[in-house]
C-alpha cells in the first residue's frame, strides 16, 4: 500500500482546460472518494493516476515515487472500470489471472491468489464461465476480483456502480465498504453520486469545473461546506439556498430578501464579515426547516408560508413551502396531513445554518 | 402461419401463388446456367453439342471429369491459384489489421488524408493499373512466376480490408485495452492480446474478401502468366472453353469443380460477407 | 510433387523477405521515433543507415555504382534524422509505426504504378521500344503526342474514342438501372411473408456467388449460336409455332451480331443479386408501423411504395448504386471474357476494356497509359462533381 499525491495538476484537451491546478494528497490506507457533477474532471484525474491520460503539467507520486510519464503497467495500480471491461474472450479465471500471467508469476501463486479473491467475492462457482454468461452484479465482482489479485499499491474505481440497478447498487456499496475494511488498501474512487461518497469514503474531495472545492471527512464536508457549490451538491435533498442581503443595526444582524426578514443569531457570522448591505446566500438543509413547530431554543422566529406541494416518501415527507417570493423545501420525518394551499409556519434551525458570500460563493459563517 | 393466410381468403392465396411463381421463375433463371453446366459435364463425348435440354443426359458419365484430371493440368492450376491466393490474403490481412488499428484508435496528423487516400484508391479502376504493374513485374524479371502474381495482388484489396477492420475495431470498447494496459501490457500488447483475438470475425471477413478477389482474378493473370504450367484455374478454364470447342465437356467439369466449393463457402459465410460489404459500401 | 514443393519454397522465401523488409522498416522507424533524444543518435544514424543503404543496393547495382550513391543516402538520412530529432520528436510514433507497412505497400504497388503510368503517357513505349527499355531503362520522350492520339486515332482497330465514350455511358446507365430495377422487384417479392424465403434467397444469389469467370464463360456458352440454351429455346419456339416464326423469333447470332446486348444481358444477370440483397436488407429494416400508419391513412400499395418504401430504402440504396456505378464503369471482366479471344469483336468494348486491349492485344503501352490517364481524369471529375452534389443534398436534409 502507498500514499498518492497530486501536485498542481493541469490538463487541457486542445484548448479546453479540464483540470486547473489540482493538488490532492491521499494517505496510505485511505478511502478517498472524488465526487462531482459530470464533466468536472474527476474521471480525468483518476485516469491520469492510472496512466491512461497524460498530464499537461504537474506531478503525480505514488508512495513518494514520481509516476507521471510511466506507462500504466509500471505504476502498480489496479482499476475497476465503469463498464467493467472484462475481456470477452477469456473466462472469469483467465480475466482475473491475466495480469499475473503477464508478470510471469509462478502458476501455484496465481492459482492461490485467484482462489483467495474468488473466496472473498464468492466467485468460486463462476471461474469457468465467460463474461457474457454473467449478470451485471457478477461482472462487477469479477472486475473487482481482477483488481484484488494484483495486490496493487492503489485501487482505482471509476464510477463502478453506475451501471447497476438501484437495489444491486446498494448491495455492492456495502460489499465495497466491507472489502475496504478487509483489504485496508489505499483506494481512489470516483463517482457522481454523493450518497456513495458519503457512505464509503474516509475522506471526500468535491470537484467542480476542474477545481477541487473541498476535501474532508464526509461529516465535516456535510456540516461545514466550504462554499455554495459543496453546500448544494452534498446532501439529499439539496440544501435550501436563499439569496438576500444583510442589514446590521446596533448589535443585531438581519437577513432579508424582500419577502422575508430573519434575525441571525450572534456568533453565526464573524464580526468582520457582517457588513451592512452585503449580498449573501443563506443555506439551510431541508431537515432543519421546522414546520408548525413551537418556538424553541436555537429556532428562528416563525415565517409565514403557504404549502405548495407535498411528496410522501413513506419514511418521510417533503413539503414545498412558499414564503413570500422564496420557495423552501422542508423534510419532515412524520406524516404532515395538510392540503396544498393551506398556510403553514416555518422556523429555521440556527444550529445548522450557513451563510455564503454571494459574489465568491465562499462560506462566511463560522 | 398457414391458418393466418387462409383467413385472408382467396385474394391472399392467389397473390401468394403469383409471388411464388414469380420468385421461382427468377430463381430458375439464376440457377439454370449452373444446372446446364452440370448436365453438359455429364454428357458423353459424342453428344456434347446435342440440343438436349434434359438435366441428366442419356448415357451420362463422369468421363469429362476423369479426362480433365488426367489430360489437363487442372489440379496444377488449382494448386497455383491456391498458393498465390493464400499468400496474398495473409499479407493483405496482416497489413490491414495494424493499419486499421491506427486509424481506429489514434488521432494523428495525416489521419484524415490517409483515409481519403484509401477511399480515392477505390475510385481508381483496377484495370487502369494493370499496365504499369505488368511493366514493373516484367522489369523485375518476375513474369510467369508466383511472386509476380502475389506482388500484383497483394495490395489490391488492402483499402477495403482496412475499412472493414477499422469499422469493427471501432465497436470494441476502449476500456478493454485500458484494462489490459493497467493489467500490465504495452499498447502493442493490448492490441495483440485483446483487440486481435476479439476481431476474429472481422479478420475472417477480410481474409475471405481478399481470398475471393484473388481467387477469381483473371485480367492480371492473363498478362503475367504465359506458360500453361503456371496458369491459375481462371486462365486454364478460359483456355479450355475458348480455344478448342471440343473441350466443352471438360470446361463444364472444371467449372463445376471450382464452383461448388466457392458456392458453399459463399453461402455459408454470406451473412458476414454481405454485412461487411454493405457496411463498407455505406461508409465508403 | 518436388516441383510444387519448390514453388512453396519460393513463396516462403518471399514471405520471409517481406517480413524482413517490414522488420527493417519498423526498426528504422523505431530508431528515429523513439531513440531520437539519445546523445549518440545523430552520429549512429548518419553512419549506419547510409552504409546499410549502400550495402543493400550493391547486389543490384554493383559495388561501384552503389558507393557513388553514398552522398545521396547521407543527405537523405541527415534530413530524416534532423526532422525526427527536432521536428517530430517522437510524437504519434505508434500510429505511424502501425501504418507504415501498409502505406509503404500502397505506395509501392498503387501510388508508384500510378505515377509510372503518368510517366509512360509522356513517353513512347511500344512493342519496338520495350526491349530497349527493359535493358537500359531509357525511353524516347514523346510529349503530349500520346494524348493527342487518344482523341484523334482509334484505340482499337474498329472504334474511335468518342464512340467508346458514348458506349461506356450507355453501358453504365443501362446496367445500373436494370440492376436496381431488377433488384428492387426481387427484393419486394422476397420481402413478403412467404414460405421457403431463405431457400429462394439462396438460389437467387447464385450468380453473385459463383466465381465470376465461370459465370461469364458459362453464360457465354448459353449465348452460343448453335449450342447455347437461348438459341435452342428460340428455335424450338419457332418450330412449334409458325406464328412466332413469322414474327421473327428464331436463332440469333448473339456473339457476333449483338455483342453489347449479350454482355449487358450477362452483366445484368450477374449484378442483380447484389442489389437485391442490399435492398432486401433496407426493406427489412423498415419498421412495419409505418405501413400500419399508412394503411390507416388509406394509402394504396403504390402509394405506400412511393411514400414509404422508396424514401426509406434510399439511404441504403445510394451507396450501393455509387459502388455499382463504379464497378460497371470499370467492368473489363465481362466484356473481355465474352469478346476477348483473338479475333473477337470490338463492338462491345467500353473505355476500360479498350485500354486493356490497346495495351495487351495491340501492345501500344504508352498510348494505353495516356488513354488511362484521360479516363482517370474523367472519373475524377465525375466523382468530384458527384460528391459535391451528394454533400449538398446531405446539407439540405
Amino acid at each position: 500500500m502507498a500514499s498518492v499525491s497530486f501536485k498542481d495538476i493541469t490538463k487541457s484537451f486542445k484548448d479546453t482546460p479540464v483540470l486547473k491546478g489540482v493538488s490532492l494528497d491521499i494517505e496510505d490506507h485511505e478511502f478517498m472518494v472524488i465526487v462531482g457533477p459530470s464533466g468536472c474532471g474527476k474521471t480525468t484525474l483518476l485516469r491520469m493516476l492510472a496512466g491512461l491520460e497524460e498530464v499537461s503539467s504537474g506531478e503525480i507520486t505514488i508512495g513518494g515515487a514520481r509516476v507521471d510519464g510511466l506507462p500504466p503497467s509500471r505504476r502498480e495500480i489496479a482499476m475497476v472500470f465503469q463498464d467493467y471491461a472484462l475481456y470477452p474472450h477469456m473466462t472469469v479465471e483467465e480475466n482475473m489471472s491475466f495480469s499475473l500471467r503477464l508478470r510471469k508469476f509462478p502458476p501455484a501463486e496465481i492459482a492461490s491468489r485467484v482462489a483467495e479473491a474468488a473466496g472473498i467475492l464468492q466467485l468460486g462457482d463462476l471461474l469457468k464461465r465467460m463474461p457474457r454468461q454473467l449478470s451485471g452484479g457478477q461482472r462487477q465482482r469479477v472486475a473487482i476480483g481482477r483488481a484484488i489479485v494484483r495486490k496493487p499499491k492503489v485501487f482505482l474505481f471509476d464510477e463502478p456502480l453506475s451501471n447497476l440497478d438501484a437495489k444491486l447498487r446498494e448491495e455492492m456499496r456495502v460489499e465495497i465498504s466491507k472489502l475496504y475494511r478487509r483489504l485496508n488498501a489505499t483506494i481512489l474512487y470516483v463517482t457522481h453520486d454523493q450518497v456513495e461518497a458519503m457512505t464509503l469514503a474516509t475522506r471526500i474531495a468535491v470537484m467542480d469545473r476542474g477545481v477541487i472545492q473541498q476535501v474532508g471527512a464526509p461529516m465535516e464536508v456535510y456540516r461545514r461546506p466550504r462554499n455554495m457549490f459543496v453546500a448544494g451538491f452534498i446532501g439529499s435533498p439539496a440544501m435550501n439556498l436563499l439569496p438576500g442581503r444583510l442589514s446590521v443595526s446596533g448589535g443585531g444582524v438581519v437577513f432579508g430578501n424582500g419577502s422575508m426578514e430573519l434575525a441571525l443569531p450572534r456568533g453565526l457570522l464573524p464580526e468582520q464579515e457582517a457588513r451592512d448591505g452585503r449580498e449573501v446566500v443563506l443555506g439551510v438543509r431541508p431537515e432543519n426547516v421546522a414546520v408548525e413547530s413551537p418556538a424553541g431554543d436555537g429556532l428562528s422566529d416563525e415565517l409565514k408560508g403557504e404549502l405548495e406541494a407535498r411528496e410522501l416518501l413513506g419514511h418521510r415527507e417533503n413539503l414545498y413551502v412558499k414564503a413570500g417570493g422564496t420557495r423552501l423545501l422542508a423534510a419532515m420525518d412524520r406524516f404532515f396531513d395538510r392540503a396544498p394551499g393551506s398556510a403553514v409556519g416555518l422556523r429555521l434551525n440556527y444550529r445548522d445554518m450557513h451563510v455564503f458570500d454571494k459574489a465568491g460563493g465562499l462560506r462566511l459563517s463560522a | 402461419m398457414h391458418d393466418g393466410k387462409r383467413a385472408r381468403g382467396m385474394k391472399g392465396t392467389a397473390r401468394n401463388l403469383l409471388i411464388h411463381l414469380a420468385v421461382i421463375a427468377a430463381a430458375f433463371v439464376c440457377v439454370y446456367p449452373l444446372l446446364r453446366m452440370f448436365s453438359v459435364s455429364l454428357r458423353p463425348g459424342d453428344k456434347l453439342f446435342s440440343a438436349d435440354l434434359s438435366l441428366i443426359p442419356a448415357g451420362a458419365s463422369f468421363r469429362a471429369y476423369s479426362d480433365l484430371l488426367r489430360d489437363t493440368m487442372f489440379l496444377r492450376w488449382l494448386w497455383n491459384s491456391l498458393v498465390i491466393t493464400t499468400a496474398t490474403s495473409f499479407m493483405g490481412v496482416s497489413l490491414a489489421s495494424t493499419a486499421a488499428y491506427a486509424f481506429s484508435r489514434f488521432r494523428f496528423p495525416g489521419r484524415r488524408s490517409g483515409m481519403l487516400l484509401l477511399l480515392a484508391s477505390q475510385m481508381i479502376p483496377a484495370g487502369m493499373l494493370i499496365l504499369p504493374l505488368f511493366l514493373m513485374i516484367m522489369k523485375m524479371g518476375l513474369m510467369n512466376t508466383y511472386l509476380g502474381m502475389i506482388i500484383a495482388y497483394s495490395v489490391s484489396s488492402l483499402p477495403f480490408s482496412i475499412w472493414i477492420l477499422k469499422g469493427y475495431y471501432d465497436t470494441i470498447p476502449r476500456s478493454l485495452e485500458e484494462a489490459a494496459l493497467v493489467d500490465g501490457t504495452s499498447r502493442v500488447g493490448a492490441f495483440w492480446r485483446v483487440v486481435l483475438p476479439l476481431s476474429t470475425p472481422a479478420l475472417s471477413i477480410a481474409f475471405l474478401f481478399n481470398f475471393t478477389a484473388a481467387w477469381n482474378e483473371y485480367l492480371v493473370a492473363r498478362v503475367v502468366l504465359f506458360s500453361a504450367k503456371q496458369y491459375t484455374w481462371t486462365l486454364g478454364l478460359f483456355e479450355l472453353q475458348g480455344q478448342y470447342i471440343t473441350q466443352w465437356g471438360m470446361f463444364a467439369a472444371g467449372s463445376m469443380l471450382v464452383t461448388l466449393p466457392v458456392l458453399a463457402v459463399f453461402l455459408y459465410s454470406s451473412k458476414w460477407l454481405i454485412s461487411g460489404l454493405t457496411l463498407g459500401g455505406i461508409k465508403g | 510433387m518436388p516441383e510444387t514443393l519448390g514453388s512453396l519454397g519460393e513463396v516462403a522465401w518471399f514471405v520471409l523477405l517481406v517480413a524482413a523488409g517490414t522488420a527493417a522498416l519498423e526498426g528504422y522507424l523505431y530508431f528515429h521515433l523513439r531513440l531520437f533524444g539519445r546523445k549518440w543518435f545523430l552520429p549512429v544514424s548518419l553512419i549506419l543507415f547510409p552504409a546499410l543503404a549502400v550495402l543493400a543496393c550493391a547486389p543490384a547495382l554493383g559495388g561501384q555504382a552503389a558507393a557513388r550513391l553514398w552522398p545521396w543516402f547521407l543527405a537523405a538520412e541527415a534530413a530524416a534524422s534532423a526532422a525526427s530529432r527536432y521536428l517530430v520528436k517522437g510524437r504519434h510514433y505508434l500510429p505511424f509505426m502501425l501504418l507504415a507497412p501498409a502505406f509503404v505497400g500502397l505506395a509501392l504497388l498503387l501510388v508508384y504504378p500510378f505515377v509510372f503510368q503518368a510517366y509512360l503517357s509522356f513517353h513512347d513505349l511500344k512493342l519496338s521500344t520495350v526491349l530497349m527499355w527493359k535493358n537500359t531503362g531509357r525511353l524516347p520522350f514523346a510529349g503530349i503526342t500520346q494524348y493527342v492520339k487518344v482523341f484523334t486515332t482509334s484505340p482499337l482497330s474498329e472504334v474511335s474514342f468518342w464512340a467508346l465514350l458514348v458506349r461506356t455511358f450507355v453501358w453504365t446507365f443501362t446496367n445500373v438501372a436494370l440492376h436496381v430495377a431488377g433488384g428492387f422487384v426481387l427484393a419486394l417479392l422476397l420481402n413478403n411473408a412467404i414460405r421457403f424465403k431463405g431457400f429462394y434467397r439462396t438460389l437467387l444469389v447464385v450468380p453473385w456467388a459463383m466465381p465470376q469467370v465461370v459465370a461469364v464463360l458459362a453464360m457465354r456458352g448459353e449465348f452460343h449460336s448453335q449450342h447455347g440454351f437461348i438459341n435452342i429455346l428460340l428455335s424450338r419456339l419457332a418450330d412449334a409455332s409458325p406464328l412466332l416464326e413469322r414474327l421473327g423469333v428464331g436463332p440469333v447470332q448473339w456473339l457476333t451480331d449483338h455483342p453489347l446486348l449479350t454482355c449487358t444481358l450477362i452483366n445484368v444477370w450477374l449484378g442483380i443479386p447484389f442489389m437485391m440483397v442490399v435492398i432486401l436488407g433496407g426493406l427489412q429494416s423498415i419498421s412495419s408501423s409505418y405501413y400500419d400508419a399508412a394503411e390507416i391513412d388509406g394509402a394504396s400499395y403504390l402509394q405506400k411504395l412511393r411514400y414509404i418504401t422508396i424514401p426509406l430504402v434510399k439511404p441504403v440504396l445510394m451507396p450501393a448504386v455509387t459502388l455499382g456505378t463504379v464497378w460497371t464503369f470499370n467492368n473489363i471482366n465481362v466484356i473481355y471474357l465474352v469478346t476477348g479471344q483473338s479475333g473477337g469483336t470490338e463492338q462491345a468494348d467500353i473505355l476500360v476494356s479498350a485500354i486493356y486491349k490497346a495495351a495487351f492485344t495491340y501492345n501500344r503501352y504508352s498510348y494505353a497509359a495516356a488513354f488511362a490517364m484521360v479516363v482517370f481524369a474523367m472519373l475524377f471529375a465525375i466523382s468530384a462533381f458527384y460528391l459535391r452534389v451528394f454533400d449538398a443534398a446531405k446539407d439540405e436534409r
